[in-house]
This record gives C-alpha cells, structure tokens and sequence, in this order.
C-alpha cells in the first residue's frame, strides 16, 4: 500500500464518522433529506468561495458554502409555514434553484475554475493527496485531511458537550423548550455542523453522494439498537467500513472510490435490513408466523374449555369444524400436547389442569385488557417457544 | 388576595393563529394547591392554554405569571406532561432514560446526569408502578405505561406545578386509577396541577377545580360551585345532563 493510498483511506474513514454523526440526529429528527437539500445548494457557495479564495480547502471557502447550507434550511422553512406547499415540496424547490445557479456560474467560467460538474457530484478523492498543506515549506499532509480533521473533531466536541441537550431536543422539543433548552439553537447548531461537515467532505465524495454517507449508516444501525450511544458508534463503524472496503473495491474494479463506497453501504444496509436480529424481515416474518401459531393455540384450548361435548373435542373435529388444513391441525396439537396442556384419550382431547390454568390467564388478558395480565402471558408464551 | 398566591395569573390572554383566535381574551387565576381541570370542547384551545403557560406558543396579547413572576424566571417551579402523541416512541432509548429527562432542567446546559439523578428517576418510576419496566425500549412499552413514564419524568422536576395535556387519554382503568392516585397525593403536598380532561362523568370524581374553556373563558372555580348544568351548557352549546349537583 502507498502512501498516498493510505491517506485517500484516512481522509475516507474520517469523513464517514464525520457525517454518520449529525446524520444519526438528522435521522431520527426525520429530516435525513435536508442533507440532500444542503449539499446541493453548497455548491453556489463554493462556487462563489472559490472566486474569491481561488483555494478549495480554505477556511473562508468553507464558511462561506456551509452558510448557503444554512440559508437553504431558512429558505425551506419559510416556504414551509406559509402552508402553501408541504415541506418535501419546498425542499424540492428550493435546492435546485440555488444548485443550478452554481452550475451556470461553473460552465461560465469553465476556462479559469479548476472545478468541473462531475467532480461537484462525485468527488475527487483519488486527487487528494496531491494536494498538499505546506507549512514554512514543510509538508504535513494533504490539505483535505487536515480540512475534514478538524471538522471532525469540532463535530465530536460539539457532541460531547451537547449529547444530553441534542438527545431531548430530538425526542421532544416541547420538554425542551420548557426546561429552556431552545430547540431553535439546537436546530440551527444541528444545521450548522450538518452544513459544515457537508462542505468538509464535498470536496472528497461529492453532492450526490455525501447524502448517502448521511442517511445510509444510520438508518442501518437503527435497525440494529435501541440506544442512542450505541447507534452513534454503529453508525461511525458503518461509515468507515463502508469507506474502506469501497475504496478497495473501487482499486480492484478500476471504478469511482465515491460510487463504491455507496454501493457498499447500499450492500450494508439491505443486509442488516433482512437479517438484523429484531426488526429485519426474516425475523418479523418468523415472529409473525409464532404468534399465529399462539394464537390458534389459544382459540383450540378455549375451545375445549367451552366445550363438553365429546364429539366437540374429537381430533378430527379441528380440521371440520375450526377449518384449520391438516398439517396446521396437527402443530396445533402437537403444541398443546407438548407443553402439557391437553391430553388425548381415544382421539378426545381433554384440557389438563395446567392447559385449565394458561386457559384461564388468557382470558383473563382479553377480558380485562390489563397490562399486567399481558405481561404474565408474553412470559408464559416465551417458555414453550423453540 | 394578593397576586403571589395564585399558582398561575392569565390576564387578557390572546393566542390566534394566523388571524384566528384561538385564544380570546382570557383571564384566569389560578390559586396554589387545586387540582383542576380544563375541560372544553375539541378546538376550545385547552392544549393551547397550557402551552401559553408554558411560553411555547407566543401570544399576541396578554401575560401570564407563574407565582407573579413571568415563566421565564420560573422554569423550575413547572412541570409540563405533553400529550403522549407528541414525540416518536421509536426513539432509541429506554424508559429509565426519558425520566432521567426530567433533571436537565436543573443540571442546566453541558452537565451530565450522574448517580443523583439516576437515583431520583428510578424512585418515580417506582412511584407510578413502572420499576419493572426502567430498561425497557420505550416502543415496547403500552400506551398507559407510556402515559406513566411522562408522569414519571414530571415527577423528577419536583416543581410546584405540574401541566398536564390529556393524561388520560388512551389508557387502561388501571392506569387511570394509579394516575389519578399520584395526582392526588401531589395535591396533599401542596402541589398545584392543571390537567386537560375529556371525561366529563370523572370530573367531580377527580377534581376540586375546574375552568370551562371554549376560545373564551367561560367559567372557572371550585367543581362543587360552578360545575353544573348551566355552564356545561355555555361550553358545549348544547343542553347537558351530566353535573351531579343541584
């Protein structure tokens, strides 16, 4: 591995953590597509940034877009409170104007700008490290790594001095705001880092798909925790897994580092959708398929309290009388034989005093509805699970 | 009276949105340790009233004084329980955790939470019968264990007066009875509690204080004096039967 190769792998790592993090709040505050919205109109301030500067990586450059960041979240809720259009709409309608204008003023003045459209949406991060920071003619790295550092690290500063006001305001901005944390300046705190990581890692994977370092890394860890810390880290672990891989993948394919690195978290995220251990989509399919199970346990054991009749509770009688095919039958049965709740004399079933008892606390939860009750059941159900 | 005992002074308040009152020229006082109801018609402005107390919403006229002060000054003499649908329960977090909520208030900006608090929150939610549930991902848990761990985290604020938006709604008798038992026991305290209530057959049940609201005030006093027929009728424009009195 050269040199170089190492340093477009760091500067992709950071960026990942960089943005996984305002991402998770973004995410969970449901407003993951103001990200796109913000990383498009950047482009008019760093177009105009660069007139000035004539330097990708200055500091100037990189205030100057992330406050078009902001302006455009000004923008989109202004439109939004006239009620006149819905917020998607104002989003769709306030990014492209201001993106379109940067691209006029690129094609423009093409000749002297070292920017073309397609770096603007996929990145350059292959050419990074040949840009170099000199200090007193010493050289101390690429510029962009520097540039994304230290965003990085004033976004992880920033987190840590503010996770307990950021965790509220994100549940719920009334308590809030009585408690008098301003959910306005922990917005706009948001929107700013947002917009400011966003420019810091424009430069290396561009408009189109800065967005997806945003959004894909959380979404994939939410699937995977209940806690706000953990999903934090999952999604930091998402994000440079996914910047590593891809730019390994990107090496072997000869394809774009940007594009890979998408797609691998495209590959993560529909992974973890389908297998995660709670809310993927096997396991929601698999838990479906137990409760109505239980379920048809439950109306089988009523039946048999209700009933007296022998004929009533012969075998056979499921599959004519409760309409339940063969093969369901006989899960059923053998279910409630296992856990011993039936026995079956001469094809007759007859609840046992165990069956008699799990009958009793079931109708007990339906009647009643009492949360407690439910309680008891979900554990009872656990136990004769598997 | 002086002004410093009323809990809560509303003189001349105006909330409107966008031209329309919601809100219209309310006065309303408040006095300290009642246990009152708000009750009022869908629309009558009730959740609005609360969230003016609050300085949530701005009015366009009007003031509103918590112990005759201004809420500014008094942020931790309140207590404020939004309606149970106003934030996302998917939220990655458990329940020990939202109570734990309830003490930024006083650890103020940057300040962690650490054992006092934790300590503070795991006795409320052994208050409101939710012990059990303190690790519990809060999307797992029912609409009345939810409703109970709001409670909950209002209880760690330890204020003076607690704001209530429909803490009834949705939930099960059991909870409805442990609710109003804390509600209760708040009031021996001392406490002062404002509560938007739908159900008008537990009011004098429930409560020795009631406002009826309908955009404008229409009444507001102890239940056994004004909670009757006639101004059930001034609230809800239509003829009702349901006040136990005279």
């Amino acid at each position: 591995m050269t040199n170089a190769q190492l340093e477009i792998q760091i500067i992709a790592a950071l960026v990942a953590v960089a943005c996984a993090i305002p991402g998770t709040f973004l995410v969970l505050r449901k407003m993951a597509m103001i990200s796109d919205a913000i990383s498009h109109s950047i482009l008019v301030g760093i177009v105009l940034g660069f007139f000035i500067t004539q330097d990708l990586n200055s500091p100037l450059l990189i205030l100057l877009a992330a406050l078009t960041g902001i302006v455009t979240v000004v923008m989109v809720e202004y439109i939004q409170k006239t009620n006149l259009v819905k917020e998607d709409t104002a989003i769709g309608l306030v990014f492209p104007a201001l993106f379109s204008i940067g691209v006029i003023l690129i094609a423009k003045n093409a000749n002297d700008v070292h920017l073309d459209i397609d770096a603007v949406l996929l990145g350059e991060l292959a050419f990074a490290p040949f840009d170099r920071l000199l200090i007193g003619g010493m050289d101390i790295g690429p510029k962009s790594l520097w540039v994304i550092g230290v965003i990085l690290f004033l976004t992880l500063l920033l987190l840590f001095l503010f996770y307990k006001e950021l965790k509220l305001s994100t549940f719920d901005k009334g308590l809030a705001a009585t408690l008098g944390f301003s959910p306005v300046i922990l917005h706009y705190g948001l929107m700013s880092v947002s917009s400011v990581t966003i420019v810091g890692a424009f430069d290396a994977v561009g408009a189109v798909l800065v967005v997806a370092l945003i959004i894909a890394p959380p979404a994939t860890a939410y699937l995977l925790t209940d806690n706000l810390k953990k999903m934090l880290i999952l999604s930091s672990f998402f994000g440079v897994f996914a910047a590593i891989s891809g730019y390994w993948m990107a090496n072997f394919l000869d394809a774009s580092i940007a594009g890979s690195m998408t797609t691998v978290l495209g590959v993560i995220f529909l992974l973890v959708y389908l297998f995660a251990p709670r809310q993927g989509v096997f396991s929601v399919m698999f838990k479906e398929k137990q409760q109505q199970v239980e379920v048809s346990l439950l109306v089988f054991l009523l039946h048999l309290q209700n009933h007296t009749d022998p004929k009533e509770r012969h075998v056979n009688h499921l599959q004519e009388h409760i309409n339940w095919g063969k093969v369901k039958s006989k899960t059923i049965l053998n279910l409630a034989k296992k856990n011993n709740f039936v026995t079956i004399d001469a094809n007759i079933a007859l609840l046992t005093p165990k069956g008699e008892e799990f009958t009793a606390e079931a109708l007990k939860y339906i009647t009643t509805n009492e949360e407690t009750a439910i309680e008891g059941l979900k554990k009872r159900f656990f136990l004769f699970r598997g | 009276m002086k002004e410093k005992n009323y809990a809560i002074k509303i003189d001349d308040l105006t909330v409107a949105y966008n031209y329309k009152p919601v809100l219209w020229d309310i006065d309303l006082k408040i006095p300290e340790g009642v246990l009152m109801a708000i009750v009022g018609p869908n629309g009558a402005g009730k959740s609005t009233l609360i969230k003016s107390i609050l300085n949530i919403i701005k009015p366009i006229a009007g003031t509103v004084k918590v112990f005759g002060k201004p809420y500014k000054q008094q942020v931790d003499k309140v207590a404020y329980v939004p309606q149970k649908g106003s934030v996302d329960w998917d939220f990655p977090t458990i329940a020990l955790d939202v109570v734990m909520m309830g003490t930024y208030g006083s650890l103020g900006w940057i300040k962690r939470p650490g054992q006092k608090e934790k300590k503070q929150a795991l006795e409320a939610l052994e208050k409101v019968g939710m012990l059990a549930f303190k690790d519990r991902q809060i999307s797992q848990l029912s609409g009345g264990q939810q409703q109970r761990i709001f409670l909950a985290r209002a209880l760690v604020q330890n204020a003076s007066i607690y704001l209530m938006d429909e803490p009834f709604q949705g939930v099960d008798a059991t909870t409805e009875k442990a609710i109003i038992n804390i509600l209760k026991e708040l009031r021996h305290a001392g406490k002062t509690l404002i509560v938007v209530h739908h159900d008008l057959q537990t009011v004098p049940k429930y409560f020795d204080w009631v406002t009826f609201l309908n955009v404008k005030g229409i009444a507001s006093g102890p239940v056994r004096d004004i909670f009757n027929d006639d101004n059930l009728t001034k609230t809800y424009g239509i003829n009702y039967k349901v006040a136990v009195n005279k």
